[in-house]
């Protein structure tokens, strides 16, 4: 539920309609220039309709400085960003040779294991000399190594699943898995808001897709209530298998999702759970097992558990765990286990390093600490925003912070003068999220230091000010009159 | 004053802004500020400037909501690029809420312009040639229909 004031969503329809008029002013005339000119298309179709980049030439390319920063160091709590200039108002970047040090709160570093770790690198240096970058091969065919199936029995105990699969990608394990689960005469139902990985391989698999109100479990059974009942589209069939697709975190609202009664309602009617832990698998829990070991839900309720290692791993790849029953399948039907090529050695390396440092395996503390400090940076930084009059989404103990702004102006100012000042900041805007819905998204870090986030809390707040999304009125200073009177 | 908003289930990013609070008032405030801008620019009698609102507001929506077909971003593939924007609204569902609105608001704004310029011809002949088309475009026996191929695919 997020509470816009009314004036500033009249508003950002407005300011998005005034874009749009402007837009459709400067494409009337570009065509009527056109026509003069000649095309060079000789006789080939053109490659996209004109109206279908609509949105990226007329409302995304003002704003391209915004996005697409490129790096030039890891991206660990401080990084270099690379200055970039235009000399065609945005329509083109050029990349200079300056770089300015930032305070990195748009990583998905939730561990800080992005840059060089001491347990870590080291192991990932050795495996790199050992098996070199790249196994050159499908799993299938000459793939896998020893290593991988480590990775894999690793990932399934940390998990708490009987068996696991590890694939090169995240998105594609999404993708790939659901086209092999669901096929035509099945019914997905997913989450609103859930990631365009899920939507895609949805899409793809041919099963009917339903769609349930963002976190309602009530609208959830309503919906299987009505599609049981109708059965296949046509023919009326009882349907073959129902999945519930949903997320750990949502990686734009920063929210936990409803497991456990979710769950309950699932088991009721008897459909199948798939849960992607993306953005929660290692960032929450008591011990990083995710949002199962959060919310108290048995991971045998669970029959899908899928997850990525780009986020809190500092690597890059996903698996699926489930049953021995369903991984065996998988590895004969899965094309991404088939015919892509396996995950890289040195990054296998690093996901089996970093799940030992969290579990306590290496020896030290490290990983209770690092997950300790992780929970206490979140609820500081989501407390001190809301103090100060932010509107900011998402539940206690979640490392992803969404910042409300609304105003599509309001989104790239604000990511330009967090930029002068040195803090590196997401926004996001249309179409990732509702038009309505603009927000900056703030991920926190094991790896930031108290002094660090609040010089971050400094700089937003300032800017906030000066930008103007302090929607909520801000909370009165009482601390400072308690220690004047404790002085006194 | 706070306005809570619930994200809908509808997939389509082009339509779905139109399930949020706020755009009925922001629909209705552009047209009542159109027409004291053509007041003020025009100088003519304030029938005059309903009538071109209505007029212009016919053609407006009438390109954009019932001409242009699919929607301004590539990344849904282009399922919908079959269907105009009256069509995608509301996942093609007859009959809502939204619908309905849009629908009275030419007939109101008709109604508006006509007594303002008490049913003279021929802004008369005008404007009621502009409510037929539009309330025509979005009856519901009209969804997908393409009269003569016009606008059809290829």
């Amino acid at each position: 539920m997020i509470a816009i004031p009314y004036f500033t969503a009249l508003t950002t329809y407005f300011s998005y309609g005034l874009l749009f008029v402007f837009g459709q002013f400067r494409d009337f005339f570009r065509k009527i220039l056109d026509w003069w000119s000649t095309d060079n298309l000789q006789g080939y179709a053109p490659i996209c309709l004109g109206l279908e980049d609509f949105y990226i030439r007329r409302l995304y390319n003002r704003v391209q400085d915004c996005f697409g920063r490129p790096l030039s160091s890891a991206p660990d709590a401080w990084f270099d960003v690379v200055e970039r200039y235009s000399n065609d108002n945005n329509k083109t970047l050029k990349r200079t040779n300056n770089v300015s040090r930032c305070l990195n709160l748009g990583s998905y570093n939730y561990l800080g294991f992005a840059a060089a770790d001491e347990y870590c690198t080291p192991r990932v240096i050795d495996s790199l000399k050992k098996y070199s970058h790249s196994t050159c091969s499908s799993r299938v065919d000459g793939g896998t190594l020893a290593l991988h199936n480590e990775l894999e029995e690793c990932v399934a105990r940390f998990v708490g699943k009987p068996a696991a699969i590890v694939f090169g990608m995240g998105y594609v394990t999404n993708s790939s898995i659901l086209p092999v689960l669901m096929g035509k005469g099945s019914l997905i139902i997913s989450d609103s808001l859930n990631h365009n990985s899920i939507v895609n391989g949805a899409r793809g698999s041919g099963a009917t897709i339903r769609v349930f109100q963002h976190n309602t479990p009530s609208h959830l059974e309503e919906v299987l209530r009505e599609q049981i009942a109708e059965g296949q589209p046509r023919t009326r069939r009882p349907w073959k298998k129902i999945m519930v697709v949903v997320e750990g975190i949502y990686s734009m609202e920063g929210e936990l999702c409803k497991l456990p009664e979710i769950i309950t309602i699932c088991k009721r009617y008897k459909a199948y759970t798939y849960l992607d832990e993306a953005h929660s698998i290692g960032a929450v829990g008591k011990t990083g097992r995710g949002v199962c070991e959060l919310l108290g839900v048995d991971t045998s309720d669970v029959d899908i558990m899928m997850g990525t290692f780009s986020k809190s791993f500092g690597s890059y790849g996903g698996y699926i765990a489930g049953s021995k029953e369903l991984i065996q399948y998988l590895k004969y039907n899965c094309p991404a286990h088939l015919y892509a090529t396996s995950i890289s050695p040195p990054a296998a390396e690093q996901i089996i390093s970093a799940i030992q440092v969290v579990i306590g395996e290496d020896g030290s503390c490290r990983g209770a600490q690092k997950l300790a400090r992780i929970r206490e940076n979140s609820n500081f930084f989501r407390s001190k925003l809301q103090k100060m009059g932010f509107e900011v989404l998402g539940d206690n103990d979640s490392p992803v912070m969404p910042i409300m702004v609304y105003n599509p102006a309001k989104v790239s100012s604000f990511s330009r003068e967090c930029l002068k000042q040195n803090v590196a900041i997401v926004t996001v805007g249309f179409p990732a999220t509702p038009l309505l819905l603009a927000r900056a998204r703030i991920c926190i870090s094991a790896s930031h230091t108290k002094e660090d986030l609040i010089e971050a809390l400094e700089v937003i707040s300032r800017i906030g000010d000066l930008v103007g999304i302090k929607y909520f009125p801000a909370e009165p200073k009482k601390q400072q009159q308690v220690g004047m009177l404790k002085l006194e | 004053m706070y306005v809570r908003t619930v994200p809908p289930t509808d997939l389509n990013r082009n339509t779905e802004w139109f399930t949020y609070p706020g755009v009925w008032t922001t629909y209705l405030s552009i047209l009542f500020i159109s027409w004291l801008l053509v007041l003020s620019l025009f100088n003519c009698s304030s029938g005059m400037a309903w009538t071109l609102v209505h007029l212009s507001h016919f053609f407006v929506t009438y390109h954009f909501f019932h001409w242009k077909k699919g929607t301004p971003f590539a990344d849904d593939q282009g399922i919908y690029n079959g269907l105009t924007w009256w069509e995608q609204i509301d996942n093609g569902k007859q009959l809502t809420r939204n619908r309905k609105f849009l629908t009275v608001v030419p007939v109101v704004l008709y109604l508006i312009a006509s007594h303002t310029t008490d049913y003279q011809n021929p802004m008369l002949f005008f404007n009621t040639l502009a409510v037929f088309v539009l309330v025509v475009a979005k009856f519901p026996n009209m969804h997908k229909v393409r009269i003569f191929g016009i606008n059809a695919d290829h």
